[in-house]
This record gives structure tokens, sequence and C-alpha cells, in this order.
């Protein structure tokens, strides 16, 4: 279970956890986490618990709340997350959910409001569905890449590889594929009749690694693969 | 002992859809608690994710397949009967209803299964349409014009969240919520899937998936793999596979991928249909 740690000039004055919906941070007595320092608004902040989430919400206070360094009005804290209040340190702790790989597995819970009831009724009939984005982790580095066309009337011109996938040649005629990957670029054959040619070698129908400086063949265009 | 790490299908008898599939355990787990099903002959598909302690999980989501199909398969051979009142629609509800009902007994019936569930995104091709069903995280898309579109709405806290206005929706990726689905199949007696049928185009191409595919690759991604390998789809099949495992692959991740050939009008699907039971006769 996530915990809360106060502490100032080094040690701990308080710790509890999370145990509840809501919990209350700031300088006056009826507080759950009472932060006694005149930087502090009587109510500073509010930590709402959803699901795994404790989201943190700033009290519409004069001076703000802040979490390492950076001013927020609501924030999903995140293992390790510290709070500035005066002269206190208030610190987030959630072990568990810091392992990514854990938290993948299926859970079911109780929607929030009975949305989950109403879902596709009447709740929200005309509400687009929210875009929830991917959860990708900004730990994996891809490599950069781009080609620089040698022939034809856009010859001298230079494509950044920048996106997963990047097409070559027609569709419906001759299409062959660059993909992107962590340890770097592949070609791929994906349709008409003769596959793609790298410094003078058909690749065939199998995926193949492109090396910095490769010249490929394709659909009558000749092409430079160059890597950063 | 665990099955085979991935299943490649590709199969285009039924000569108004293409369509590819794959799944795969993905780059961290031990084993592959999805389940998918393909039946080209009567142009339907299922992605089902399953979730339960002890292997459970591959438990749910291999009944809910089974289930589903053996259920579409029966009331498909009624549609062409006119004292029938069974659609595609009604098709799809039924069999999920159904299946969640076997998941939910069995689950009853043996302690270890105790607590199983498992996600599930139906698709039936008929008569111009295609009727839609699905419980739980696991998604429909549709590729038309170039733009991808989602077709489901998510039974996921994080939705809920989103769409109530808690946390905004670049902040998402900050959430810890992203695997808790708030419906499943199996888990009650009783269940309303969420059911919905959209015309099926010439060109579209619609695409099931699981969340370990839209949880490590961006929509836009999603969109620009689809767009780009649409001549190739078991290709493009793979590409989003390995898209969701090379940025991470936490979850199991399975894709199915159909593209509409031509229009396909009830009468001559239904002859197409009969011809063949003609012959197995």
């Amino acid at each position: 279970m996530a915990k809360l740690v106060l502490s100032k000039g080094g040690s701990v004055l308080y710790q509890c956890f999370l145990d509840k919906d809501r919990v209350s941070v700031g300088r006056d007595a009826h507080n759950h986490v009472v932060v006694d320092d005149p930087a502090v608004a009587g109510e500073q902040a509010e930590i709402i618990s959803i699901g795994n989430d404790h989201i943190l919400e700033d009290l519409r206070t004069a001076g703000g709340t802040f979490v390492n360094g950076r001013q927020v009005e609501r924030h999903i804290l995140q293992h390790g997350d510290v709070l500035e209040l005066g002269s206190f340190y208030l610190r987030y702790l959630n072990p568990r959910v810091s392992s990514a790989i854990d938290l993948e597995r299926t859970m079911l819970i109780d929607g929030l409001y009975g949305a989950a009831d109403e879902a596709g009724k009447k709740s929200r009939p005309s509400a687009t569905v929210a875009r929830v984005p991917s959860a990708r982790p900004g730990k994996i580095r891809f490599p950069k890449g781009r080609i620089k066309i040698l022939t034809g009337k856009r010859a001298g011109s230079i494509v950044e590889l920048d996106r997963v996938v990047a097409t070559l040649g027609k569709r419906g005629d001759r299409l062959a594929v660059l993909t992107r990957r962590p340890h770097g670029y592949f070609i791929t054959h994906v349709e008409g009749r003769r596959y793609p040619r790298v410094n003078g070698q058909s690749v065939g129908k199998e995926a193949h690694l492109l090396q910095s400086g490769d010249i490929i063949e394709f659909a009558d265009e000749k092409l430079q693969f160059v890597m950063e | 002992m665990p099955g085979p790490r991935r299943k490649i299908f590709r199969n285009m008898a039924q000569k108004f859809i293409e369509m590819a599939a794959l799944t795969d355990v993905g780059s961290v787990r031990q084993y592959n608690e999805d389940n998918i099903a393909i039946d080209p002959k009567n142009a339907a598909m299922v992605v089902a994710d399953g979730m339960g302690g002890h292997r459970a999980g591959e438990v749910a989501s291999r009944i809910a397949t089974e289930v589903i199909f053996n259920e579409l398969k029966s009331y498909i051979a009624e549609f062409g009967n006119a004292a029938s009142q069974y659609s595609p629609r009604l098709a799809v509800e039924q069999s999920i209803k159904r299946a969640n009902k076997s998941v939910y007994e069995a689950a009853q019936a043996n302690a270890a299964y105790q607590g199983m569930g498992t996600t599930v995104a139906v698709a039936l091709f008929y008569d111009n349409v295609v009727a839609l069903g699905h419980i739980g995280d696991s998604r429909i898309y549709r590729l038309r014009s170039r733009v991808l579109k989602l077709l489901t709405r998510d039974d996921s806290l994080l939705r809920d969240q989103v769409e109530l206005g808690i946390i905004a929706a670049a902040d998402a990726n900050e959430s810890h919520n992203r695997s808790l689905v708030t419906r499943a199949l199996g888990i009650e007696h009783d269940i309303s899937p969420h059911i919905h049928e959209v015309q099926a185009l010439p060109g579209d191409i619609f695409l099931l998936c699981s969340d370990g595919l839209n949880d490590l690759v961006d929509d836009s991604d999603i969109e620009l793999i689809v767009q780009s390998l649409k001549s190739n789809l078991p290709l493009a099949a793979h590409h989003l596979v390995q898209t969701a495992k090379d940025n991470g692959g936490y979850d199991n991740v399975s894709v199915i991928i159909v593209k509409v050939l031509k229009p396909f009008p009830a009468a001559s699907q239904q002859r197409w249909v009969t011809r063949v039971f003609g012959w197995l006769k």
C-alpha cells in the first residue's frame, strides 16, 4: 500500500498509509496530514485514491503546490515524488506500482459513478470516445535514420525515418517498408514480384537489417540509407 | 506445457473479406492468456484477453472464444430461414451472453478457476454490415480513407477517469490504472455486452486487438502501420505485434485484421454458404 512520509531537516516526523478515498494536507489541525509551517495553507492539497492511482490536487492555494520542484494543479503521484511544503517534505512511496510489469496484469474493478453500467447507453450518448494515449515507456530509445534519394526527379532530397514505418515504391505495384526498431532499421518486401536490392543483392522475403551507407534499389529508385 | 508461442492464420475462403490474425505472448510474460479465433466461412472473429490467477485467464479466454464460435455458427445457420428472428446483431449479443454463462459456471464449479474472467471483442460480417460486440478493454478499430477510428468504448477505469475529467488525456500515461477493467465476461451471472452495427464498405479495414497492442502502440502508429501495409495483411499483423514488443511488450498481444474486398449483400452470401454446406452433406 502507498504511504506518505513527512520529514523536516532530514528527520521523519510522521507517516501514514493512503488507505482513505481522500487524504487532506494542510496547516489546520483537522487535516489528515498536518504541516505546521506558515508557508502552508490551512487547506493546502488533497490526495484522492482511484484504483491504483493517487491523484494530488492543489486546493487553489495562493502559493501553489509543488511536486519535485514543479508547480501542479493536479498530478498523478509517482513512486518517490516529493511535495515541498515550506520547510517540510512530504514523500510519496508506492513501490508495488513502480514495477510496471506487475501492473500489466488485467484486473477487474468498479467503474466510476456507475459509468460502467451506463456505458454506451444514456450516460453520454454523443460523447466521443476518450482518447487514451498509449503507455509506451520513454526509456526505449530508437535510432535515427534517414534516406537520401539518389536518382529521379527527387534526387538529392532527404527523408527522415522518424516514424515506426515508412513505405517505398507504389501501392498495387511494388511496395517495400522500412521499419524502425530499437536495434536498427529493417527493409521488408510488401508486394510486387521483385524484391528490393541492398548493395546489389536481393533481400528476398525476410526483413533485412540495414547498415549506414547501404544503397537500396527498388521500383526504379536508388536510395542511400544513413544512420545518425 | 505452454502452447505454441505464436499462431498465425491467413484465409481468403470467404471471398468478400481477407483476414490475418496473430497472437503473441509478448516480451515479458511466461504464458499467453489471450485467445483469438477466426471463422472464415462465417466471416466471424473473436479476440479474448483472459484474467485470473494460476493460468485461469487462459481457460476463461479459451472457453469464451469456443462458446462464441459455436453459438454464432448455429445462429448464422438460421439467418436464411424466413421464420427466424435472428439478426447478426442479436447473434453476437446472444453468443457473448452464452459465453458469459459458460465461463461463470466453470469458475463456480472449480475452485482453481474462481474469479476468472475475460474481455472479448467479436465481429460478424453479414449483409454489408458488421455486427460488433465487446466487453472489457479489447478494442475494435476501423481504417477508412486512411483514418483509424476506434469503434468501441473501453470498460476501463482509466477511460472513466479521462472521460470524467479527473485526469487529462495527456497525463494518462502517468496513470497506474491502465489494466483495470470495469467489466468482464464470466464474473457475473448475467451481462449486457456493448453491441452495435456499422456499415462495412469495400476497402474498409477492421482491427480487433487486445490491450497489449493499444497500450504500447499509439493509435497514430497503428494507423500508419495498417495503412502502409494493408496490401499484405499478414505482414501488417506481424508489424503491429512486433511494434508492441519493441515498445516493451509487457502484455500478451493479439490482433485480427479484416479487409473488406467487395460488397456482400445477404443473398449472395447465403447462396455461397448454402453451397458449401451442400457439399458437406
